[in-house]
């Protein structure tokens, strides 16, 4: 390994991608660009339902029960419908996600004293989304009747109404979120966006670069020459990881500052971890080189084997421990998982290298055995 | 005599259609490579994230901390049980709950307070305590949902015993009891949501990415120059690619549909498939209208890569498939519009799940059809402007 060989590398490449200046502006705009998009519009929290109410009753409590949810910040009252037949097609068009059925008795039966039963039909489409949605539903139904039973125990029993309140809800529920107190999205989101990207943009700015070279052939004039794999290698990718190390930095910057997302770690051993996952993503660009032989299938790999197993399989969106069997298998095959729990547990957890210590250990043997598997893979001899 | 004349002028023109056409799909089958990894994305990839990817709350783990270990709080604790919740176990201190919530051991830790039977039995008011690891909001929200759904329950089934009435007798207290029913997809299967969402994403991916790349590499290469003086229009040297593009394209997605989605999640494909067919062609030529903008500005295909992400990421976020259109603020609301896979969307679950036929989702589709005249007409006028 001679360093004077690898200098000349990097500084062939680092003139490359400055002479290229859309790639090199584009470099160092997409992940930026593409923590804004998702940082701004990426919300899972459902609010403004789309609903409509059939209400067979017209009484003044079913249009009392009607306005719990009118009411409700979660949902977003679209009108009445006349009958049932008239909800099917509002689903299907996606102009109603809910509809309230009332049927006819609902005040009788509750001033009686009995129970009335409703019937909420809700579009399955989006199975995370109905979930949420049916507890909102049955939020609000618990509290209607809740106050209903109230009333009615206060006039049996002749309390007053606080007092019938207490005797009918003597248990409640409080709910601390640990981490992100008030269980904002963007807290959890923006770090794990700085995983997202840094795992696709590093291996896709080194595996085009490379393969570039493959498919124009100007790859034989490194053939030819005196420099070895190694050296090849390490100044090919010297360039693409100090960009990415660069990014870290600015994606960093924009959780922290623009998001306003809490970083409780240790910065020291949150920057020498992200240092690691970005020459282990490059590894994984330069494995992609060497299979493929076109730009394009070396985009489309990439893709396959980063970004999109990353979406699913890393705790970004969901926990891990609820994907089912192979999906979990999977999950700890990629790099993924382990960079977010270092991202989380630096940013929002405020633990350090004392609890995460088996993570780095994970991504350090992971980039060993990708540059091993690479310089055995890269041959100065291609076959024809 | 002239009549004739512009009839072999037809011909020719449809010839070179055709030709250029053939040249294209060849090209793309002289890339195993790329195919295999197409085929991936559209069988192997779309089977494992549907079969085992869950935007659902699925037994989460839970710690107590139970002080009073009475009769009562282990019928509370005995609510939280599967498919939501799974126990893990008693712990003795807030400092253990805490140090494996750290962890991320587990989700959930409930803490009962000492008394809790006693105040219960005398209708005082108690409260338990559930903590919540929030690093992920929405497991984090549904858990803490479903928590107060079954302590709520828990409160008034004993608050009805206390009244000396059985849960039994709730037919006879005046509250209100909803039957859900849940339309299109009964159980809320992810394996229905999940590969459709994931099939529209790598639809919508390459319908970018293979017409940019295949334009700009013959850009890399100093072929289109061979092209710009053979007698082709521009029109001529452009429409094969997405032909040809689209037909790979749509090959894909038959079998996605005729190897996963059908036979292995049995999705019930309710509406037409033609129709389905009809639309998904017209949305990957809005897109090809996207690829072509994006090739007028590369040079080479690195930039394209990039420049494809950076055009995927906002059609994907508009698209309504993670953060419901409802919920985002007035003018992103109003922007998902100009997304051609928001429309998209509602068109595929539309006829997929729904059932839905033209005469309910032909808004969708018009829309497909205005952004794509649109947006494939800016791009040919700046793939004219660069070589004419």
């Amino acid at each position: 390994m001679n360093a004077k060989r690898v200098l000349a590398v990097a500084h062939k490449e680092w003139r490359e991608i400055l002479r290229d200046r859309l790639f090199f502006a584009l470099a160092f705009v997409v992940p930026p660009a593409l923590m804004l998009i998702f940082g701004y519009g990426l919300s899972l929290d459902v609010e403004k339902v789309p609903f409509a109410v059939v209400d067979y009753d017209r009484t003044p409590l079913s249009r009392d029960y009607a306005y719990s949810f009118i009411g409700s910040r979660y949902f977003d009252f679209k009108g009445y419908a006349s009958n049932e037949r008239e909800i099917d097609p509002l689903l299907k068009d996606n102009r109603i996600r809910v509809a309230i059925v009332i049927p006819p008795g609902f005040q009788k039966n509750l001033r009686l004293g009995r129970a009335a039963h409703v019937q909420s039909i809700i579009d399955g489409t989006i199975p995370s989304r109905t979930q949420t949605t049916k507890g909102y539903i049955a939020a609000i139904n618990g509290h209607f009747g809740t106050e209903l039973l109230a009333q009615h125990i206060s006039r049996l029993r002749g309390l007053p109404l606080e007092q019938a309140r207490e005797r009918v809800q003597p248990l409640s529920l409080e709910v601390r979120y640990l981490y992100n107190q008030s269980a904002k999205s963007i807290w959890s989101v923006a770090p794990k966006l700085i995983m997202l990207i840094m795992i696709f943009v590093p291996p896709l700015l080194t595996a085009v670069s490379i393969v570039r070279e493959k498919e124009t052939g100007s790859i034989y004039n490194i053939y030819a020459s005196t420099v070895s794999r190694g050296e090849f290698l390490l100044g090919k990718l010297a360039p693409n990881v100090l960009i990415s190390v660069a990014n870290i930095g600015v994606l960093w910057l924009l959780a922290t500052q623009y998001y306003g997302a809490p970083f409780k770690g240790d910065p020291l051993f949150f920057f020498l971890a992200s240092v690691l996952f970005v020459i282990c993503t490059t590894g994984i660009g330069l494995l992609v080189s060497l299979l493929v032989r076109t730009q394009l299938a070396a985009i489309v790999l990439t893709l396959v084997v980063t970004m999109i197993p990353a979406l699913d399989y890393s705790g970004f969106l969901m926990p891990v421990e609820s994907l089912a069997g192979e999906g979990k298998i999977i999950a700890s095959l990629l790099p993924a998982i382990y960079y977010t729990n270092i991202v989380v547990g630096s940013f929002l957890k405020g633990i350090g290298i004392e609890v995460l210590w088996g993570d780095l250990l994970v991504l350090a043997a992971y980039t060993v055995a990708l540059f091993a598997a690479a310089y055995f893979l890269f041959s100065k001899r291609p076959r024809a | 005599m002239s009549a004739q004349i512009n009839w072999n002028q037809a011909a020719v023109w449809w010839r070179r259609l055709a030709v250029m056409t053939a040249k294209e799909i060849r090209q793309l089958l002289r890339d195993p490579v790329l195919l295999s990894f197409m085929a991936f994305i559209f069988t192997v990839n779309i089977y494992l994230q549907g079969s085992s990817v869950s935007m659902q709350l699925n037994r989460a783990p839970m710690v107590v901390q139970d002080a009073d270990h009475s009769a009562a709080s282990r019928d509370l604790i005995y609510r939280f049980r599967p498919p939501y919740f799974r126990l893990d176990g008693e712990v003795g201190s807030s400092r253990e709950a805490i140090r494996l919530l750290d962890r991320g051991e587990v989700m959930l830790s409930l803490d009962i307070p000492a008394q809790f039977q006693e105040a219960l039995r005398k209708g005082e008011s108690v409260s338990v305590q559930l903590q919540v690891d929030a690093t992920q909001p929405l497991p984090g929200f549904l858990a803490s949902s479903y928590a107060a759904r079954i302590v709520g329950q828990f409160s008034l089934e004993s608050a009805l015993e206390r009244e000396g009435l059985t849960p039994a007798d709730l037919e006879n207290v005046p509250v209100v009891i909803d039957d859900q029913r849940v339309r299109f997809n009964p159980n809320q299967k992810d394996t229905w949501f999940m590969p459709i969402s994931e099939l529209m994403e790598g639809i919508t991916l390459f319908a970018i990415l293979l017409p940019a790349a295949a334009m700009v590499r013959e850009k890399e290469r100093g072929t289109v120059e061979q092209l710009l003086v053979s007698p082709l229009t521009p029109f001529q040297i452009v429409f094969p690619k997405v032909i040809a593009m689209t037909i790979v394209i749509l090959l894909g997605m038959s079998l996605s549909l005729l190897t996963v989605l059908g036979p292995l999640f049995q999705v019930p494909m309710q509406g037409s498939l033609p129709l389905f067919y009809a639309v998904t062609t017209l949305y990957i030529f809005t897109n090809a209208g996207l690829g072509l903008f994006v090739a007028t500005i590369a040079r080479n295909q690195a930039q394209v890569g990039l420049l494809s992400l950076l055009i995927l990421a906002p059609i994907l976020l508009l698209s309504g498939l993670w953060t419901p259109p409802e919920a985002m603020p007035g003018w992103m609301r109003w922007a998902t519009l100009a997304s051609p896979m928001r429309h998209y969307i509602d068109v595929s679950y539309g006829i997929l799940l729904k059932g839905a036929g033209l005469d309910l989702l032909w808004d969708s589709v018009l829309a497909i059809g205005i952004l794509g005249t649109l947006i494939f007409a800016f791009g040919m006028r700046r793939f004219r402007g660069q070589f004419a």
